[in-house]
């Protein structure tokens, strides 16, 4: 499926081996052997860019999560990779899944607790997490949109979004649930979405 | 340190080798598994008793053949999905669309003397359905093999991979059921078996997925 509305500049989480285009293949082979140093080698590298896609599409404070689910994830799967194939997609696959469940876990979270980290503890992450949601949004009914762009991305409460809209408590929470869950599965339908 | 780095170190400590997985290995359990049933059915005297003759007909050629295609298909789709990066949406619906263009390829081979029979007679439902039941039966043993697979592996769709799953065990069962099965009708075939490959992808596709975690 094809999203017309893509968050921008999709081509810096692109995952590539700086070190090479075999590097990153080379290390996971040797790990899938038992060799511990090439694999501590490839989670560090693995880490960064991880760290960078996170941060581009998830609120701050699940960034750190998001990227150790992803560790656990390429470390419980390492025997499906194929040394013959890049590296590079595969632990983006891996990725995108650990984005869309992490996703999954915001929206079932109660929404009170989440405005802080946004708002204040990482400007620039937030921002780029909000331009990328943003980005998304456009596929959401303007109810969904709007309750989940005050509430998850300008941190207001569930109260001062009920005075704002003009609806109860419940329904800008299911407005909310229902759009995050719509995204999510917006998501991982897409192909062409990384 | 982070508790990043902690994990890495963890992770990278003690590092065991793995076996590769290998599709190989998979196709090669497949194979054993629905050859396994098929020489039960062929010991237990399940086989049609006109096999001799009618193996060759343009009829056993399409429902053999045509199974067979969707079957290496969709056993290809399905397992190429249960590792990153997996299958496309797209190929599922080639599958899909295989399976309707080998159904409706039957009416080529229909038997004109069959054709002018009366619609309820051609389908025989309380048959039929039995037809339907057995492919169920025999899809689940498959079934359960690539749910295991599937499971092991890492599929980043689940839901397709699962879907693609009930696909290849349900073709599968149906290519092990046509030695048994009696129908001479395109229709029939076409309609029933087209009854149980649905209820087999259905089942996989709502069940398979549950409690899934990469």
């Amino acid at each position: 499926m094809s999203l017309p509305h893509d968050p921008p500049d999709r081509t810096k989480d692109r995952a590539v081996d700086p070190a090479g285009p075999d590097t990153w293949s080379a290390l996971m082979a040797a790990a899938q052997d038992g060799h511990g140093g090439a694999y501590r080698r490839l989670l560090n590298e693995t880490t960064d860019w991880l760290q960078r896609y996170f941060r581009r599409r998830l609120p701050p404070g699940d960034v750190d999560d998001a990227v150790q689910e992803a560790l656990l994830a390429i470390h419980r799967r390492r025997h499906t990779f194929d040394p013959r194939q890049p590296f590079g997609p595969w632990m983006a696959a891996i990725a995108k899944r650990k984005w869309v469940d992490q996703l999954r876990t915001i929206a079932r979270r109660p929404t009170e607790e989440l405005s802080d980290d946004l708002a204040v503890a990482d400007h620039e992450s937030a921002v780029m997490c909000a331009t990328t949601l943003t980005g998304l949004l456009v596929h959401l009914r303007p109810a969904q949109a709007h309750a989940i762009r005050m509430v998850k991305l300008q941190g207001y409460s569930i109260e001062d979004a009920c005075r704002e809209t003009g609806l109860t408590a419940s329904a800008v929470k299911m407005n909310i649930h229902r759009g995050l869950a719509r995204l999510t599965a917006l998501i991982e339908d897409a192909d062409d979405l990384h | 340190m982070t508790s990043t780095d902690a994990l890495i170190l963890g992770l990278s400590a003690d590092l065991a080798p793995v076996r590769r997985r290998s599709v190989r290995r998979e196709v090669g359990a497949l194979l054993v598994l629905a050859a396994g049933e098929l020489a039960l059915i062929l010991m237990a005297g399940g086989m049609r008793p006109d096999m001799g003759e009618v193996i060759l007909s343009p009829f056993m050629a399409w429902k053999i053949g045509g199974l067979a295609l969707l079957a290496g298909v969709s056993c290809a789709i399905a397992l190429r999905s249960f590792a990153p990066p997996a299958a496309s949406r797209r190929e599922l619906a080639f599958a899909f669309a295989l399976a309707v263009l080998v159904m409706v390829a039957g009416v080529v081979v229909t038997n004109s003397a069959e054709s002018g029979q009366p619609l309820i007679e051609r389908l025989a439902p309380a048959r039929g359905l039995r037809c339907a039941i057995a492919i169920v039966v025999l899809s689940l043993p498959l079934m359960s093999l690539l749910a295991v697979l599937m499971r092991r592996a890492a599929p980043v769709h689940p839901k397709r991979s699962a879907l693609a799953t009930g696909l290849a065990a349900a073709t599968c069962g149906a290519l092990v059921f046509t030695v048994c099965c009696p129908a001479n009708d395109p229709l029939y075939i076409a309609v029933w078996y087209a009854v149980g490959i649905a209820a087999v992808a259905a089942a996989a596709r709502w069940l398979l997925p549950r409690r899934f975690r990469l």
